[in-house]
């Protein structure tokens, strides 16, 4: 197994290796021309036989020593003659082909370029084991060829920002907003204030005129009652004055009056007839209306009888009346007969 | 990262995704999310953009919630909403105002706290005061329950009721009528003589709001609430001094109210007042004003008049004031002082 083992580096492909991993080439004991061990024979690694398979616990590890065994490797020399007898056979059995027509091959031998052939191929024998469990060494920190221009960068003190510098506006932003709606704030408390200030002053002095013109409006009351008052008073003087006039007129008048009231009661109580004598009174009284009863009486009875012979006298007269009704209509009777 | 909050997502995905979060079943899922819709309210855009989203239903149910601190969060989130405008018309709209008034008689006092806030930040708008008038009733039984509890209750009961106090003279400045039909000067002047300086502010401020109306005066007239504030034109708070003063002028209109705060003699304490405040500061010019007003309705009366003819000098003193409103007033008391019918 060849194995490149420089340090290759692959630019292409994302790893690099130190040494590039290669698929497993078949182990061919009949070299071919050696310049033409082209990549293409790999062979399966399932087919491989030096691919130890199955169960491991029994097989055959290989010695650790340096030297084998002779008989074992007398029997794998053996073994390894026939099966390269076997490859070599298999190989020669795929002849050149026919020569075509009007050519002839020949059997060419370059004798400058003899070699000796021989069974025996020339071998070397090597071998190789891992060695035994050594602990792995540590891996050897990995640092990447430098590739492309070594650039370095520092940040340094005062470089990326100023605090002091930077935090200037928005620390500007902070107090402004703040003192500004603390501003608002109190601007409006001053007005609120203002205006009940406004307000009281506004109270106060409604209070005042209220006040003023509640005592104008009492004393306008007062004065319009006291008005009222004098007035009844005069009235009321004037209305006794006049009652006094009236009154002594009426006295006056009444005096004048009562002066000639008794002749005239006199006069007028004999004209009704309060004075009276009383013979002439009796007989008015008794005598007469007796008298006219008498007097009506009799005159009554006069009437009566006069009715009555009224009464007789048309009886009579009326049953004459029929008795000569009835004589006419006899003498009618008569007559048409 | 903070473990108490949600993860937020990016941009204009951050409030729908948190919302989406607050329908999972653990509460302490809900509640971290709940605390990062807290940071994120407090930008108005992101505000905006909930808003008008449509988001702030999904919160009503969040307000019936069995967990107290889920609640307590959900208010709090509606506070920061009611802190702009768009947001307190949005709540206003929606229908979130029952179930935020159900909550002021939750358990947890941290919820109760934070659904006033959010009530007391809607109050400030005339349309919100007028949507709460209907809760005045509810806001002054929740006093009462108040001042049944003892004097020396923490930090909370203060600030619960200074809550209910700025949120009932907020409501009363539209419409006294309701707090004052709900006793409310009574109320009130029970309050003036607590511990903590903002309660006496806060119950002098309501009870300025009440005493406008003719109906709340004469109720101050005849509670017993006078001779108190008198004691409080005194107290060490400016605003207190100053409320109080208002309430001074607001009584003194009506006879009743001259009378009365004559017979308090409240005339020498409140010449006292200007005289000391006439260098004036911001916080101390309302004190004058209103002080020299009721001097003005005071002068009505005869006794009254008398009393300041003696001081007019100080008065004369006033009208030189650097204030233009001062010296308005002033004027307007010297000429009141000096009239003769």
């Amino acid at each position: 197994m060849a194995s490149s083992s420089h340090g290759h580096k692959h630019s292409n492909g994302l790893y690099t290796f130190s040494s590039r991993p290669r698929p497993v080439e078949s182990s061919s004991k009949c070299r071919e021309p050696s310049s033409e061990r082209t990549q293409y024979n790999y062979g399966n690694i399932m087919y491989d036989r030096r691919v130890v398979r199955g169960n491991t616990h029994a097989q055959h590890v290989l010695p650790t020593t340096a030297q084998p065994d002779p008989a074992e490797t007398q029997k794998q020399m053996i073994k390894k003659r026939a099966a390269a007898r076997k490859q070599a056979w298999k190989q020669w059995r795929l002849r050149t082909p026919e020569a075509l027509q009007g050519r002839k091959h020949i059997d060419v031998q370059t004798e400058l370029y003899l070699e000796e052939l021989s069974d025996h191929i020339v071998s070397t024998h090597a071998e190789c084991q891992t060695d035994a469990f050594l602990d792995k060494p540590s891996t050897p920190l990995f640092i990447p060829a430098k590739s492309g221009k070594d650039v370095g960068t520092q940040i340094e003190e005062g470089e990326l920002f100023d605090f002091d510098r930077e935090v200037q506006p928005v620390l500007e932003v902070l107090v402004g907003r703040t003192v500004e709606q603390a501003l608002l704030e109190v601007m409006e408390e001053e007005e609120l204030a203002c205006l009940k200030a406004q307000q009281r002053a506004f109270e106060e002095l409604r209070h005042n005129e209220l006040a003023e013109v509640e005592r104008l409006q009492e004393q306008e009351r007062r004065h319009s009652e006291e008005k009222e008052r004098r007035v009844a008073q005069q009235k009321e003087v004037l209305k006794k004055e006049r009652e006094t006039a009236e009154k002594i007129a009426a006295r006056a008048y009444t005096q004048q009056y009562l002066a000639d009231l008794i002749p005239a009661v006199f006069t007028s109580l004999r004209n009704h007839g309060y004075f009276y004598d009383p013979v002439e009174k009796d007989i008015e009284m008794n005598f007469f209306p007796w008298l006219m009863a008498e007097v009506n009486n009799t005159l009554e009875k006069r009437y009566i009888a006069r009715e009555m012979l009224d009464a007789i006298i048309c009886d009579v007269t009326e049953k004459r009346l029929e008795e000569f009704k009835e004589l006419d209509t006899q003498s009618a009777r008569d007559w048409q007969v | 990262m903070d473990s108490t909050r949600a993860p937020v997502a990016f941009g204009r995905w951050d409030v729908p995704l948190l919302f989406g979060r607050l329908q999972q079943p653990e509460a302490a899922e809900r509640l971290r999310s709940l605390a990062s819709l807290c940071d994120l309210m407090r930008d108005p855009e992101r505000l905006y953009r909930t808003v008008t989203g449509g988001f702030l239903e999904q919160l009503q149910d969040l307000l019936k919630d069995e967990d107290p601190s889920v609640r307590s969060k959900t208010c709090e989130l509606l506070h920061l909403v009611t802190a702009h405008s768009i947001g307190r018309q949005a709540v206003l709209s929606s229908s979130l105002l029952p179930s935020l008034s159900q909550l002021l008689d939750d358990s947890s006092s941290s919820s109760r706290i934070n659904a006033l806030r959010a009530l007391n930040c809607l109050a400030l708008l005339p349309a919100g005061a007028d949507a709460l008038l209907c809760l005045v009733p509810k806001l002054m039984l929740k006093l009462q329950q108040q001042d049944g509890e003892d004097e020396d209750d923490g930090d909370d009961g203060d600030e619960e009721e200074v809550l209910l106090l700025s949120t009932i003279s907020c409501c009363s400045r539209l419409d006294a009528l309701p707090a004052l039909a709900s006793d409310g000067v009574s109320l009130l002047g029970r309050k003036l003589t607590r511990r903590s300086p903002e309660v006496r502010r806060e119950a002098a401020a309501s009870l300025m709001e009440l005493s406008i109306p003719v109906e709340g005066k004469r109720q101050v007239c005849e509670g017993a609430v006078l001779p108190v504030l008198v004691g409080l034109l005194q107290d060490e708070d400016v605003d207190v001094r100053t409320n109080a003063a208002g309430v001074v002028m607001n009584v003194a209109i009506i006879t009743a109210g001259k009378l009365r705060c004559l017979d308090l003699d409240v005339v020498p304490v409140l010449l006292d007042l200007l005289s000391k405040r006439l260098e004036e500061d911001e916080r101390s010019k309302a004190l004058v004003l209103y002080s020299l007003r009721a001097l003005t309705a005071l002068a009505e009366a005869p006794d009254g008049r008398r009393l300041l003819l003696q001081q007019l000098p100080l008065l004369a003193r006033t009208t030189e004031a650097r204030h233009p409103d001062i010296r308005r007033a002033a004027q307007t008391a010297v000429r009141v002082v000096t009239w003769t019918p």
